[in-house]
């Protein structure tokens, strides 16, 4: 029986490759199909756990203060990403507001969580308990954060407003878009990379 | 020496290296700049909260949570959270976040109130609000005491943001046509505003709270009198017609107008919250102090039609006080009706007279028993009470307090309550008594006898007349014939063709001759002086003796 924890395979074309240690700015591509095999990750467990509770706080942020506030001759209005679901729910819609809900305030919560409480036994080279189930998790919730797409709307709804109303972006916002930055960075694919340093 | 033998170069002692479990990498300034941050802005906002108070308004109407703003001077100083109903469900409570720098809203009489659009007799106000919504207007209080719990006012109130000036308080029997926001004008302008009225604990007075604006609260004296200027004043009284008005917002919404009188020695800025009295009309307002009233019954056997409450009454033709009732009583004994008239006088009004009495007889003016004394000689002496025709058009009648010493006289009892004073009959009355003697007395005439008489006169006189027509006139005929015949003759001589008319015109014309010849004579004897003496020179030429042209 071959050792398989040494072995990689190509996700897009099913080639096996033997893992290879890379160097700063290096990365491996698969030879059959070009795609990217490995990145140098230059993340150390440490990093990696400051910066996710860095995004716990931003998180925290971007919920708790308003996004944006607007105003129109006198009335003024502001909201958070949690007003912006309840705006939602009142309406017909209120399916809709459930995936808001999700996609950009629990699925990212889930993340933060699992990988401060993962990245916090890892530092100790343990695995957790729970190891096995929040690592499947986590590869699992990637696809429904989507804090970006929130980003970008948000972003877009300001510069569409400004014309016709003031538009003030608020703490919530720049939150918001650090942590969307953040999360990028540390609830990546390279986070699998855990099953070969706790074995 | 063995020692010397081993010996070798020293072998560093094996150091122990330990490796920290845990290297702090510089990566955790990250997190720690983010919780910094974090908390920053929670203790900022924690700092900028002010304190939470609930406001009680009566409909939640333009409030609404989270959007509705607390404003002072248009500045947000909170913003309401939420709008419940009350447990009572008889009001709404409105939870409001101040700032931290509108701390002082806190204070127990700071006042709170919705400000929307709104038309009133004083403008149009809070247009604004149409587009942004109501917002709750506020008025931080001076107290030093805070309060959790406020009521709301319904109505904005119409002096805010410690506006500088000063507020007075009238008291008045009843608010007329005034209200908030009525002006109050000074020479017609207008310096400030009707701010609050109630009723007095007792209920038989209003106090109408005012304020005036800042330059001109110093106008405000001691000595200054407040009449309500409300509406166009009509009156038709005993000194006929009178119709006054002030500015037109005062006739639509009320005023009340203050002046000092003209005179007004030592006068000085009143103090605020003074009270003064508020007077029905300007004429009353600017007469000198009434003083003490004292309340006198007079008691008339006649009917009274044409005397109201509030008629003058005149103390020798001077007004010292007024009507104030007019009942008609029945009388036991004489089974008539007399009327009872309770009429109030200022003595004080008398003036010089007043003062000068006083002193004279060493009255004291609170004692009733010390004027009733006073009175009861006055009455000695003739005075009594009369209801007089003011006014023949409208028919008012005022009472007049006059001396009549011919007056009968009458028992005055000093101990009664309420003072009488005698009456006598009004001057109509008076009038009607005169005409009534009048037509009695040319009833009394002997009238027939002088028709009688005049019959034999007249008589007498036709038959003279017979005897002038026939002795005299006959003879005047004569007389006048013989005048008629002397006209003629006189006439002839004077014609142009008679004699004597001819030889007077012959004498005229010799007289014409002799006084040429000598004015020749006159000449010559100028020229030749000597004539005189020796004659007429014979060498004389004629022309000599022609008159000369000088």
């Amino acid at each position: 029986m071959l050792d398989t924890d040494q072995l990689i395979i190509c996700e897009h074309c099913d080639c096996v490759y033997h893992k290879v240690p890379l160097k700063k700015h290096q990365k491996a591509l698969c030879q059959r199909c070009g795609a990217v095999l490995q990145r140098y990750n230059g993340m150390t467990l440490q990093q990696r756990l400051a910066l996710s509770i860095t995004a716990g706080v931003l998180w925290l942020m971007a919920n708790f203060y308003p996004v944006m506030s607007i105003s129109l001759k006198g009335l003024s209005n502001s909201a958070t990403l949690w007003d912006s679901v309840l705006a939602l729910a009142d309406g017909p819609i209120t399916f809709i507001a459930l995936v808001a809900a999700i996609s950009i305030i629990i699925a990212p919560m889930f993340q933060l969580a699992i990988l401060i409480w993962v990245l916090g036994f890892a530092l100790a080279s343990k695995r957790s308990p729970g190891f096995i189930t929040f690592m499947r998790w986590l590869e699992s919730l990637r696809p429904w954060s989507m804090l970006e797409v929130c980003l970008l709307g948000a972003m877009v709804a300001v510069f569409k407003l400004a014309g016709l109303l003031d538009v003030l972006p608020g703490i919530g916002l720049f939150a918001l878009a650090i942590l969307s930055l953040l999360m990028i960075r540390i609830a990546g694919r390279d986070i699998r990379e855990l099953w070969d340093a706790l074995p | 020496m063995k020692s010397a033998v081993t010996e070798e170069p020293p072998v560093p002692a094996p150091k122990t290296v330990k490796t920290r479990r845990f290297s702090i990498s510089m990566v955790w300034i990250v997190p720690i700049v983010a919780v910094l941050v974090g908390i920053s802005l929670v203790v900022h906002n924690w700092l900028q909260q002010g304190p939470t108070i609930q406001i009680t308004f009566k409909t939640g109407q333009g409030l609404t949570a989270n959007k509705t703003e607390v404003k002072y001077r248009n500045v947000v100083i909170g913003h309401v959270t939420t709008v419940d109903l009350s447990p009572d469900q008889k009001s709404v409570t409105a939870t409001v976040k101040l700032s931290k720098q509108a701390e002082n809203f806190a204070a127990e009489d700071s006042s709170f109130w919705v400000v929307s659009a709104r038309i009133g007799a004083g403008g149009i106000s809070g247009i604004d609000t149409l587009l942004s919504g109501d917002f709750i207007g506020a008025d931080a209080g001076q107290s030093k005491k805070r309060a959790k719990v406020f009521t709301g006012l319904e109505t904005p109130p119409p002096i805010t943001y410690g506006e500088p000036g000063r507020r007075f308080t009238l008291h008045t029997t009843d608010l007329g046509s005034l209200g908030v926001g009525s002006s109050v004008s000074y020479r017609k302008i207008s310096v400030g505003q009707v701010v609050s009225y109630q009723l007095a604990k007792d209920g038989k007075s209003v106090d109408i709270e005012i304020f005036v604006h800042a330059p001109y609260d110093a106008f405000i004296t001691d000595n200054t009198r407040f009449w309500n200027a409300s509406g166009v004043d009509i009156e038709a009284g005993a000194n006929g017609f009178a119709v006054r008005t002030e500015s037109l917002s005062s006739l639509l919404v009320g005023g009340i107008a203050f002046r000092a009188p003209q005179y007004n020695p030592n006068d000085q800025a009143a103090a605020e919250d003074k009270v003064f009295e508020l007077f029905d009309d300007e004429q009353s307002a600017l007469a000198p102090p009434k003083g003490r009233a004292q309340y006198l019954v007079l008691r008339f056997e006649q009917a009274l039609r044409g005397l109201k409450t509030g008629a003058p009454v005149e103390f020798l033709g001077v007004e010292i006080g007024q009507v104030v009732s007019v009942n008609l009583d029945f009388d036991a004994a004489t089974r008539s009706f007399p009327v009872n008239v309770g009429i109030v006088i200022y003595p004080q009004r008398l003036g010089q007279a007043h003062t000068k009495m006083l002193k004279e007889l060493r009255h004291d003016p609170d004692d009733e028993r010390n004027a009733a004394e006073l009175l009861g000689t006055f009455i000695d002496h003739g005075l009594r009470a009369q209801a007089r025709s003011g006014n023949l058009l409208t028919g008012q009648l005022y009472i007049a307090l006059d001396f009549d010493p011919k007056a009968p006289k009458v028992v005055f009892d000093p101990t009664a309550r309420p003072i009488t004073i005698p009456t006598i009959p009004g001057s109509l009355e008076q009038l009607q008594e005169q005409f009534q003697a009048m037509v009695e007395k040319i009833n009394r005439l002997p009238i027939e006898r002088i028709a009688n008489n005049l019959d034999a006169n007249l008589v007498e006189l036709h038959s003279s007349l017979k005897q002038f027509n026939k002795n005299t006139l006959p003879g005047v005929q004569g007389t006048l014939l013989e005048v008629s015949k002397t006209l003629q003759s006189a006439n002839s001589t004077l014609a142009d063709d008679s004699p004597q008319r001819e030889q007077l015109t012959q004498t005229l014309d010799e007289l014409g001759r002799m006084s040429r010849s000598l004015r020749e004579l006159a000449d010559y004897l100028g020229r030749n002086p000597e004539s005189l003496l020796r004659g007429r020179p014979k060498d004389a030429p004629a022309d000599a003796l022609k008159p000369s042209r000088n």
